[in-house]
């Protein structure tokens, strides 16, 4: 059978990787830009066609409203929970969602889970690409605080994206795994993991047996909606502050402006992580540039914030695991944000250790998710992971209150059985209506299913029906009913309250066949030109910057020049020459692209490409 | 695989060599896993006898151990009916290392098995002994609200609801200490008459009802002062 590959799908960037046979270790497929990081950023073309990854990135600052980024933040979610997004980010949501969110992309309309269907397709071509074979079962990571819902919509992407997933895995678990091989660890483990989108702490025991490693989560707590993501909304409010003081400008988050002011942003912050201090010099509509000069500092005092909250999510799983910060064995750091320098001494601080960051943090995750897929694919039986159930699980009872009937950090799978009767005589169904988290009253828990029971007449309190819960080593739910008096299994219509149906994966799974058929060759090309679309758009857009004005005759031919090659090449077909000459036009940029750049930040920055500036 | 001693096993035919089998966890004819044998509860999976105090690493182990064998990964490339098995097998062993493990859920689960507890019973009356106690924090947590709501200053009320909830902190902690000697008695009693059985436990479904009726008076409390 055809191997399974571990997948991160993540907020910012996702990735696919394997374990390699002949090492036994886990690595990391490279896409076609030499990158194993595949940008979660998805575009759709004005004749229909899918871009995904580098190029869509690209396609964000070109065409915003055709493009879309950051959509695990909508992953099983309803319009309702998303309003404080819809303020940072710029997702447009189709007037006609409900319960499922509808993304509007240029014309045309998807959920959250086909969206993340393409990116996962675009790893599964990845995969096949460097395998030579087909790819069509995988492990998938998620936040390890995602609820029930967040966890079906990730599985109905990999199931429209034409993938088997047979585990999902919680991202710092699967972390845990990859370090565990690393650094051959025992005792108690706390991983950190601050992503783009998400928060996840989860305290794990690594115990060696006579038969193997065993990887036991005793406690995991976090936020599905803080990450790294939110230090760049902090900063980009701060600068729009100061910006507006002295200029009118739209700053929209669709438009163009919002987005390159928060690309050069993460440039800045991602300077103040290796230098105390980075100017940030933007050029402005009106022709004035403006610059601010941030310290490492300064940059701090305004993230700590963020940095705080994921402290008390910390607290509570050392709490809930009965165990001290000074009891860890351990401490690994997880994901692109914690390379700041705060949040490493901040953990450092408080656990009063040393925390890992040998592997690298953006692959962690990917390497972790493949190392459960081989446990999975070949039978190794060395290792066992035994993953928690984050949050409660609770039933509806009288009066709006919530009855918990599966605690947190329930090793799973995990079960509970209820016992059902009738209130009148000849009642014909019991409403049962599903909730998790940790809140005492129904509304203030995540709805996950309500469904009735159906019973024959018969007088009141005589039927027993007893309704089995069962959370699987997914950490998704499963209902089961039996009539106690005759033994007869019930099936139960459980409409899932933010799900999509059985019914729509299917057509979505149809539709996304008719989007793969596109064979390699014209992906390549259609990526190709893409990319060179939007290095064209970039060189001229700098060509109207007074600071070009300094280039020598001899370099503005250069670029007019591969500029025309480059033109000539994106009207015929041939890919390769198309890359090639993207290629020639951004090393006859690089002057320029300097130029553009402060003196202050163009060392740091040498050697970028005209479109990352 | 070992078997249970247990009177209640009943004997269980292999599904799928259909031979009849004694195996616990596995088929002793075809190795194949089996449901669990009716009448087999959390004690008898873990081997033991229906005692309350139990050495908690030796538990631990055994979970490990089971767990390495019936943990769903054991069995992806298996049959859709071995995976259902082996989800069934698995959730039923985390539910009972996760009750016997909680020395409070285990005496719980150790009355409902024996047919002296009902399922999610639990006493909401004052135990007599408390009543006095009861009658004046409930008045003090009256007056805590009103004063909320009025917004009068409420460092007097405070300071004496924090004392009450000391105080019944203090009654948490010996009901658990009379819980623990009247455990080491019904293990005392294990092998002994059925009625001085019945008696220990009586006693210890009372002192659970106790239990839970402070731990809400507790819980009440924090909360009320939380938000204040």
């Amino acid at each position: 059978m055809a191997r399974i590959v571990g997948i991160d799908l993540g907020t910012t960037n996702s990735l696919v990787a394997y374990t390699d046979a002949q090492s036994g270790q886990p690595k990391c497929v490279p896409g076609p830009y030499g990158s194993t990081l595949c940008p979660s950023v998805l575009s759709i073309d004005a004749d229909g066609s899918i871009i995904v990854g580098e190029p869509a990135k690209r396609r964000l600052l070109t065409q915003p409203e055709r493009t879309i980024y950051s959509v695990k933040r909508l992953m099983g979610r309803g319009t309702a929970d998303v309003q404080s997004e819809l303020k940072l980010f710029p997702f447009r949501i189709d007037a006609a969602s409900k319960n499922v969110i509808r993304v509007r992309l240029g014309d045309k309309v998807f959920t959250p889970p086909e969206i993340s269907a393409f990116i996962l397709r675009e790893l599964k071509n990845w995969a096949e690409a460097f395998f030579g074979e087909t790819v069509d079962r995988a492990v998938i990571t998620v936040p390890a605080y995602f609820n029930d819902t967040q966890r079906q919509a990730t599985k109905d992407a990999g199931k429209i994206a034409g993938l088997e997933v047979l585990r999902l895995v919680n991202e710092p678990t699967a972390a845990a795994l990859a370090y565990g091989l690393h650094e051959k660890q025992r005792g108690k483990v706390a991983v950190y993991d601050l992503g783009g989108g998400t928060f996840d702490i989860s305290v794990l025991k690594l115990i060696s047996t006579s038969e193997g490693d065993i990887y036991q989560v005793l406690s995991t707590n976090g936020d599905t909606h803080l990450g790294g993501d939110d230090i760049d909304n902090l900063l980009q409010a701060f600068v729009h502050e100061l910006i507006l003081q002295h200029d009118e400008i739209d700053f929209s988050p669709h438009g163009e402006l919002a987005q390159e002011l928060r690309k050069a942003l993460i440039n800045v912050k991602h300077q103040l992580s290796q230098s105390e201090s980075a100017t940030l010099r933007f050029p402005l509509p009106s022709g004035k540039v403006f610059t601010h000069q941030f310290t490492r500092g300064a940059l701090e005092a305004l993230t700590k914030p963020v940095v705080d909250r994921t402290m008390a999510p910390v607290k509570q799983a050392l709490a809930d695991a009965q165990l001290k910060p000074g009891d860890m064995d351990e401490v690994v750091l997880v994901g692109g944000a914690t390379r700041t320098p705060l949040i490493r001494r901040t953990v450092q601080e408080y656990f009063d250790r040393k925390p890992h960051t040998e592997l690298n943090p953006d692959e962690v995750v990917a390497l972790g998710a493949a190392v459960q897929a081989n446990i999975l694919d070949r039978g190794v039986k060395n290792m066992l992971l035994l993953d928690v159930t984050p949050l409660s699980l609770g039933i509806e009872t009288y009066g709006g209150a919530v009855a918990k009937v599966i605690p947190r950090n329930s090793t799973i799978p995990a079960s509970a059985q209820e016992l059902y009767t009738t209130g009148v005589d000849n009642q014909t169904g019991i409403d049962i209506h599903v909730l998790q988290g940790e809140r005492e009253l129904a509304k203030d828990c995540r709805s996950l299913a309500r469904f009735t029971l159906k019973v024959p007449p018969a007088p009141a309190g005589l039927p027993r029906i007893e309704v089995k819960f069962l959370i699987d080593a997914n950490g998704i739910l499963q209902v089961a009913a039996k009539d106690l008096r005759n033994g007869q299994q019930h099936s139960i219509e459980v409409q899932p309250s933010y799900g999509i149906s059985d019914s729509e994966i299917e057509r979505m799974l149809e539709e996304s066949i008719e989007y793969a058929e596109q064979d390699f060759g014209e992906r390549q090309l259609i990526e190709a030109r893409t990319e060179a679309e939007s290095i064209l758009t970039a060189t001229a857009k700098a060509l109207t910057n007074p600071q070009s004005a300094s280039l020598d005759a001899a370099e503005r031919a250069r670029i007019d020049a591969t500029v025309a090659a480059l033109k000539e090449s994106v009207a015929g077909s041939d890919y390769k020459l198309i890359r090639k000459r993207i290629d020639g036009l951004n090393h006859a940029t690089e002057h320029l692209a300097e130029l553009l750049m402060s003196s202050a930040v163009s060392s740091a920055l040498e050697g970028r490409k005209l479109a990352e500036v | 695989m070992s078997t249970v001693p247990t009177s209640a096993q009943a004997p269980l035919v292999c599904w799928n060599c259909h031979e009849r089998t004694l195996g616990t966890h596995f088929c002793s004819s075809c190795g194949k896993l089996v449901q669990l044998p009716q009448g087999i509860d959390y004690f008898s999976l873990f081997e033991m006898p229906r005692q309350l105090w139990i050495e908690m690493s030796g538990l631990e182990q055994k979970f490990l151990q089971l767990s390495w064998k019936l943990h769903p990964d054991n069995f992806v490339n298996a049959t859709e009916q071995e995976r259902e098995l082996s989800l069934k097998r698995s959730s039923e062993l985390n539910d009972a290392y996760r009750t016997l493990r909680d020395p409070i859920a285990r005496v719980e689960y150790l009355l409902a098995i024996e047919g002296e507890r009902k399922e999610g019973e639990k006493k909401q009356q004052a135990p007599p002994e408390l009543l006095e106690e009861v009658f004046e924090l409930n008045e003090s947590l009256d007056e805590l609200r009103e004063a909320k709501a009025s917004g009068t200053n409420l460092a007097g009320l405070k300071a004496r609801l924090e004392s009450a909830e000391k105080n019944f902190q203090v009654k948490l902690q010996e009901v658990d200490g009379e819980l623990q000697v009247t455990a080491r008695q019904w293990d005392a009693a294990l092998t002994g008459d059925s009625a001085a059985r019945k008696k220990i436990m009586a006693k210890l479904n009372e002192l659970l009802n106790r239990r839970s009726y402070i731990r809400n008076l507790v819980t009440n409390v924090a909360k009320e002062l939380g938000e204040v």
